[in-house]
């Protein structure tokens, strides 16, 4: 063929020896093998992914459309009732998907700013550390991401309570206010929520940052050191461009752990005061193993699940529109 | 793009990860702690909810029955506390390794057994020799239904007072209250707000669940009458909110804003001097070392005395057909009923008469008898499918009373407005 360049002639092999065809067969066989063997590595991935991920999928768009009771064996295909009721106004699932929906949007609002921010914060201030300590900070930091939700919130409901939890006592010490209603009092409750999402999943995106920041070269910060620009404008000109692509992943990955949050209103204020920090995935266990309607729970999950995915897809169109 | 597929991934993880746990596919999370040695022996498999400081006591009981019996084997499985009821659905849905014997809250026999989840249990306790006469009458009424009985009691778990006895003495009180005029004198006596000291700190969450239905069954009121419709706004409910209410706001015997465990906190460190709470609390409270007292809940309404109570019940899943099986369930239930003293032991005051009345349980500490004491007014939820969700919506409004947010009788007439919209 014209032009057919061969960029390694070598690996041609023109003399015919015995010795090179033994080694030519071997490195076919060999990369047969190789990638059989790649390919069993995915198997589990795939058998898992089977598994806990598209079979429940399916199953659970198949008993949206049923009268899913979960206590008996009859599920009778009821079509979009499920959707209709949950869009029916004054009907118990119109009432709880949406006020939970509430609950969620406000915490996804609240939180995610915080969790990019701080977490860049975090990373940028680690990253500045003499490297003998930087990785005993980083460690310290991540720590809480390990922990249980449950041990989390044991944490800070003695933290945040109103008459004896710590963060008051400290500041009656200080004679600043100290009866202020953590859990029990707007806009307190939402902030003591986000506090303890933060210190519980900080490192994670930290983490991710901290890498980014390690891949912007280090000369463009001397370049740009020359051409006199200071900290702020090599953060603002360098650092932040240069990790724009990791950045989006955390918008994004920030704003669906938060619509999935759960634990921390659940066991830290019990989704008080009244309903106001109660979210939508409460509310959908609730109608699941409370009332044992799974059906209703499905097409509320998977209305919950098509609107992560709107999200998501604004999110990364508008990042995307940006850098083309 | 690479980043694209990746967020993408996660959306569908994130998100299947409820539908995951809705389809059933959760790992089931029981742990085995008997014994081996069931070679040649019937083997039962017995579902408990005691993931708590309970579970080494029912443990006991069923490791000696195994040692004794040469026919059955029970196989003893505990589930953890809040997982129990959601492993019990999925596995009766589903038919898949159901228990042949499990442990059920006396008030959601009711639900289960309309939906044709149990199986009567006269026959059994007929053929094993055991009688309704041999337990305390209000749970086994209950688990009456149409004429049939559906749970064998095990304890009856009624709200009692706990107080502080140093707290007390220096206060110059010498008995707990026993009525709503004594009750708010002595929680009068005992605030100290100098020194940060509450007479009784008002919870806003739970344990209201527990504590408010007292109340209004103490004020001569259902919350939802014969028909099982909610009864949630009735001048008596009101009355009782009212009252709690007034315990932070009039009478100021309680801080204001009480966040989720405030008034246990308090309480172990000496700042609370009472607290209604469920004998389930003996453990904390022994194993934190506080002098404290258990008294019958004080007449706290206007009418009559009444207590909100839970109850373990044994019930058994309406698949379990084997003859062997049963006969072996009925035989273990008859062990029980006999040595259920073992139970008692956890904090427990159990449900039959035979134990309640040997010196055996008359020389425990005093809480357990103290907890009997209040058999004979003890009132369970209404016996109605959903009513968990039917309530669900009172206890926050309820909250938002006691935080001060809300005027009781406009919070309980949105409670009923929503209650009536569960189906």
């Amino acid at each position: 063929m014209e032009g057919n360049f061969n960029p390694h002639p070598a690996s041609q092999a023109p003399i015919e020896t015995p010795m090179n065809r033994s080694f030519q067969t071997r490195t076919v066989k060999s990369k047969w093998k190789s990638q059989f063997t790649s390919s069993l590595f995915v198997l589990p991935y795939l058998i898992c992914f089977v598994a806990f991920l598209a079979y429940p999928l399916v199953y659970g768009i198949v008993m949206s459309f049923q009268d899913y009771e979960l206590l008996s064996s009859k599920h009778a295909f009821v079509g979009l009732k499920n959707y209709i009721d949950i869009f029916k106004k004054g009907d118990y699932l119109h009432t709880s998907f949406f006020q939970g929906l509430l609950g969620t949007v406000k915490f996804v609002v609240y939180s995610v700013p915080f969790l990019i921010i701080v977490g860049l914060a975090l990373a940028l201030l680690v990253n500045s550390l003499p490297a003998k300590v930087r990785s005993v900070f980083r460690t310290i930091f991540f720590t809480p991401y390990a922990i249980s939700a449950s041990v989390m919130a044991v944490i800070f409901i003695r933290v945040f309570d109103t008459n004896a939890g710590l963060l008051n006592i400290v500041l009656s010490k200080f004679h600043l206010p100290s009866q202020i209603g953590w859990l029990t009092d707007l806009p307190w409750a939402w902030i003591a929520l986000v506090g303890a999402t933060l210190w519980w999943t900080i490192g994670f995106n930290m983490l991710i940052f901290i890498n980014a920041l390690n891949e912007v070269s280090e000369e463009m910060y001397e370049a740009a050191k020359i051409d006199g620009a200071n900290a702020w404008q090599r953060f603002l000109y360098i650092t932040l461009p240069s990790i724009r692509k990791i950045m989006i992943f955390i918008i994004i990955t920030s704003t669906i752990a938060s619509f999935n949050i759960y634990a921390q209103p659940f066991l830290m204020t019990r989704g008080g005061p009244g309903s106001e920090t109660t979210v939508l995935l409460m509310n959908v266990f609730d109608v699941a193993f409370g009332q044992h309607k799974m059906g209703a729970a499905s097409a509320m999950a998977l209305l919950m699940a098509l609107m992560i995915i709107v999200i998501s897809i604004i999110q990364f169109r508008l990042t995307r529109e940006r850098e083309e | 793009m690479g980043l694209w597929k990746r967020a993408w991934g996660i959306a569908a993880a994130a998100v299947l990860g409820t539908s995951l746990a809705l389809a059933g596919c959760s790992s089931k999370s029981t742990e085995e702690t008997s014994s081996p040695s069931s070679s040649g022996k019937q083997e039962i498999t017995f579902w408990t909810p005691f993931s708590g400081a309970d579970g080494p006591f029912m443990k006991k009981i069923v490791d000696n029955y195994n040692k004794q019996s040469d026919k059955y084997y029970v196989k003893f499985q505990i589930i953890p506390n809040g997982e129990y009821y959601k492993q019990v659905d999925l596995a009766l849905s589903t038919g898949k390794k159901r228990p042949d014997l499990m442990i059920m809250h006396v008030d959601n026999i009711p639900t289960y057994q309309k939906k044709g989840q149990l199986q009567p249990v006269d026959d059994i306790a007929a053929k094993a020799g055991i009688k309704k006469e041999d337990y305390v009458e209000a749970p086994v009424k209950y688990a009456t239904i149409d004429g049939k009985w559906y749970g064998i009691p095990l304890d009856i778990h009624p709200l009692v007072l706990y107080y502080n006895k140093d707290l007390f003495k220096a206060a110059g009180i010498d008995h707990p209250p026993t009525n709503r005029e004594e009750f708010i004198e002595a929680a009068q006596k005992l605030t100290d707000k100098s020194k940060g000291q509450w007479g009784y700190v008002v919870p806003t969450l739970w344990p209201q669940q527990f504590i408010f239905p007292t109340v209004v069954g103490q004020n001569g009121a259902k919350l939802a009458d014969e028909q099982g419709k909610p009864q949630l706004n009735s001048p008596e409910a009101v009355e009782a909110l009212t009252f709690l209410k007034d315990l932070v706001y009039k009478y100021k015997v309680s801080p204001e804003k009480v966040a989720q465990d405030g008034e246990v906190t308090l309480f172990l460190q000496g700042k609370n001097a009472m607290q209604l709470n469920g004998p389930w609390m003996k453990d904390q409270f022994d194993k934190a070392k506080i002098n404290y007292g258990v008294a019958p809940v004080p007449q706290l309404g206007t009418k009559q005395q009444a207590v909100q109570a839970g109850s373990h019940n044994f019930v058994i899943p309406k698949d379990v057909t084997d003859a062997k099986v049963l006969e072996g369930i009925g035989d273990f239930l008859k062990y029980v009923a006999g040595h259920s003293i073992d139970w008692a032991q956890s904090g427990q005051a159990v449900a039959s008469k035979q134990v309640l009345a040997s010196d055996e349980f008359k020389q425990l500490t005093k809480q357990q008898t103290i907890v009997a004491q209040e058999f004979d007014y003890a009132q369970f939820n209404p016996p109605i499918i959903n009513w968990g969700a039917m309530t669900a919506d009172l206890y926050k409004e309820i909250n938002l009373v006691l935080l001060g947010q809300k005027d009781p009788q406009k919070a309980l007439d949105e409670a009923q407005e929503k209650a009536l919209q569960v189906k």
